[in-house]
């Protein structure tokens, strides 16, 4: 069976021959498994099953890399945001963001919004269309992929910002999120017109934190989910599924996701409370759950709870044949290469339907 | 309701311009500025309870943060007159190797708005930092973030730093990945799974 065949009988409820697969790793844990007798290709040993095929996200200065100061360790540059912001230099992970270019209503409405429209398209039609053939080739389940409202405020404005309008300026707060969301959906079409045949749509914006959403369900309810839904109806319109990533604690919210049309939730963050072994019997049937294995489980180098975590939770997601294994965010480099792969010998083992 | 409680009212609404409106009525009607002040820390403490129920979220703490401090803006010329200062001094930080902040502000927004002094060394942090700038400040508490998972053997060294140095203050750690098993292993006093509780176990950490 094929990563795309698997994929697709996985949001059929078929069973698969074994349960798709994808995952992702700092830098890190891949340099530290390297000196640990790891070589080669990591998503091929993995088996990922997944390919994209481009990365839509909208911003106003595409290009733009001033660098405004520098250090041994950093820089810090002004980006295409219009947004100052410090980077490592030589590790991974995000931004820190010093200043935001885009503070206001005003700042948005005269500049950034106009600058943004202008910048459309945010996606490179032909190198898309080349890599959906090798994906194809590879017989990978391929995706359009693309930001959503939280995720492309907080490059925009900021969590502060945004969050702060969604209560006093609720009106800006939705222009921004319609806006962008807009532009995401006509990078879409642009790359459909290439003749392209994605199997799906895979969204990221994360909008949650441990303890919860950023905002409360009823705000989200009435000035996010509208966009949200729109790009799931999207999806839908041209006969693909939608997945949707977000970090954090978002039980509360998977009725809502449910009704905008999600189809599949990812990553599903353990230590914020997200649960496959709670979630498929409640929703499995109508939400695929992708991931969810702890990666702080994973750090503890510990077979047995290793054993304890992966099991349970790939018997719990492939009841309904809903489920793709994926760590529950980016495998930490406290994980050995040894674990790692008595992980996958795991997925091996139980993840098999024995069709 | 009386004009403190309606000054309250307005850091729970998050009503920046008539929180400011009313602290300074408050002051030119010849309140005394320490009962203007519990009544601006009741507004915050009223906000972190209802995020702590789940009954308000990071916008409604953000906006009444906000109105806070510009109440305070306000009324600290007259707390300073007076020599009311805060009591305890917080000191507060990312870990090094750690860019992330918002999680950190909202810590040390919270801990402003219960009248602690808060001094935030911002993200990126050295463990010598930390303990550099609880010994110059007397700091009674000391706050550690990470947000990653590949920044938590930084902050088990941070607070192997400021044990070495023996420092009087209580070490808070909270952040994404960490829990309270973790915190526990890494010797802290205390975790804070959120910015409200952070409040109430800093206040029961100086009052111990």
């Amino acid at each position: 069976m094929t990563g795309k065949e698997r994929v697709d009988r996985m949001f059929r409820r078929e069973e698969q021959d074994s349960v798709p697969r994808c995952d992702t790793w700092w830098d890190e844990t891949v340099l530290r498994w390297r000196t640990e007798g790891f070589a080669g290709d990591l998503p091929l040993f993995v088996g990922n099953d997944f390919h994209p095929l481009s990365w839509s996200d909208p911003r106003p200065f595409v290009g733009r890399q001033e660098t405004v100061a520098e250090d041994g360790a950093t820089r810090t540059y002004l980006d295409e945001w219009g947004n100052t912001v410090r980077y490592w230099k030589c590790r991974s992970g995000t931004p820190e963001h010093v200043a935001f270019g885009c503070r206001t209503r005003e700042d948005w409405e005269t500049t950034y919004k106009p600058k943004l429209l202008e910048s459309w398209p945010f996606v490179k039609p032909a190198a898309s269309f080349e890599d959906f053939a090798v994906g194809r080739r590879n017989g990978r389940w391929t995706y359009l992929c693309g930001l959503e409202t939280f995720e492309m405020t907080r490059r925009q404005v900021g969590d502060e910002t945004f969050l702060m309008a969604l209560i006093e300026d609720p009106e800006w707060a939705v222009d921004m999120s319609q806006t962008m969301s807009d532009l995401v959906l006509r990078d879409f079409e642009l790359l459909l017109e290439t003749g392209m045949e994605p199997d799906g749509v895979w969204i990221y914006g994360d909008m949650a934190y441990r303890g919860g959403p950023m905002c409360s369900p009823s705000m989200y309810r009435e000035l996010v989910w509208p966009d949200h839904h729109r790009m799931a109806q999207w999806a839908h319109d041209h006969g693909l599924p939608f997945i949707f990533h977000t970090d954090g604690n978002v039980n509360s919210l998977v009725p809502d996701y449910i009704a905008a049309g999600f189809d599949c939730l990812q990553p599903l963050e353990a230590k914020a409370g997200m649960d496959v072994r709670l979630l498929a019997p409640a929703v499995g049937d109508r939400l695929a759950l992708f991931g969810n294995i702890d990666v702080m489980t994973m750090a503890t180098n510990d077979r047995d709870l290793i054993e304890e975590e992966v099991v349970s939770k790939l018997r719990a997601g492939m009841k309904g044949a809903g489920y793709v294994y994926h760590s529950d965010h980016s495998v930490p480099p406290s994980v050995t290469w040894d674990t790692y792969k008595f992980i996958l010998d795991l997925v091996d083992c139980h993840g098999n339907y024995g069709t | 309701m009386n004009p403190l409680e309606s000054l309250t009212d307005a850091v729970v609404r998050g009503d920046r311009r008539e929180a400011v409106r009313l602290t300074s009525e408050q002051i030119d009607g010849g309140s005394p500025p320490k009962e203007i002040l519990a009544a601006l820390v009741a507004g915050m403490d009223t906000v972190g309870d209802r995020f702590q129920r789940n009954e308000a979220f990071v916008p409604e703490m953000l906006i009444a943060a906000r109105a806070m401090t510009e109440s305070m803006a306000v009324l600290e010329p007259l707390l300073a007159a007076q020599g009311i200062r805060p009591e305890h001094t917080a000191v507060i930080g990312t870990v090094q190797g750690d860019l992330h902040d918002i999680g950190k502000n909202l810590v040390a927004m919270m801990w402003r708005g219960a009248h602690f002094n808060v001094v935030d060394l911002g993200t990126n942090v050295a463990a010598e930092d930390f303990v550099n700038a609880a010994k110059d400040h007397g700091a009674d508490i000391i706050g550690l973030s990470a947000l990653l998972t590949t920044t938590m053997p930084a902050m088990r060294q941070t607070v192997q730093s400021i044990r070495e140095a023996g420092l009087h203050a209580k070490v808070i750690v909270g952040g994404a990945p960490i829990t309270a098993e973790f915190a526990d292993s890494i010797g802290a006093d205390a975790f804070a799974p959120d910015a409200a509780t952070g409040v109430d176990i800093a206040r029961k950490l100086v009052s111990a």
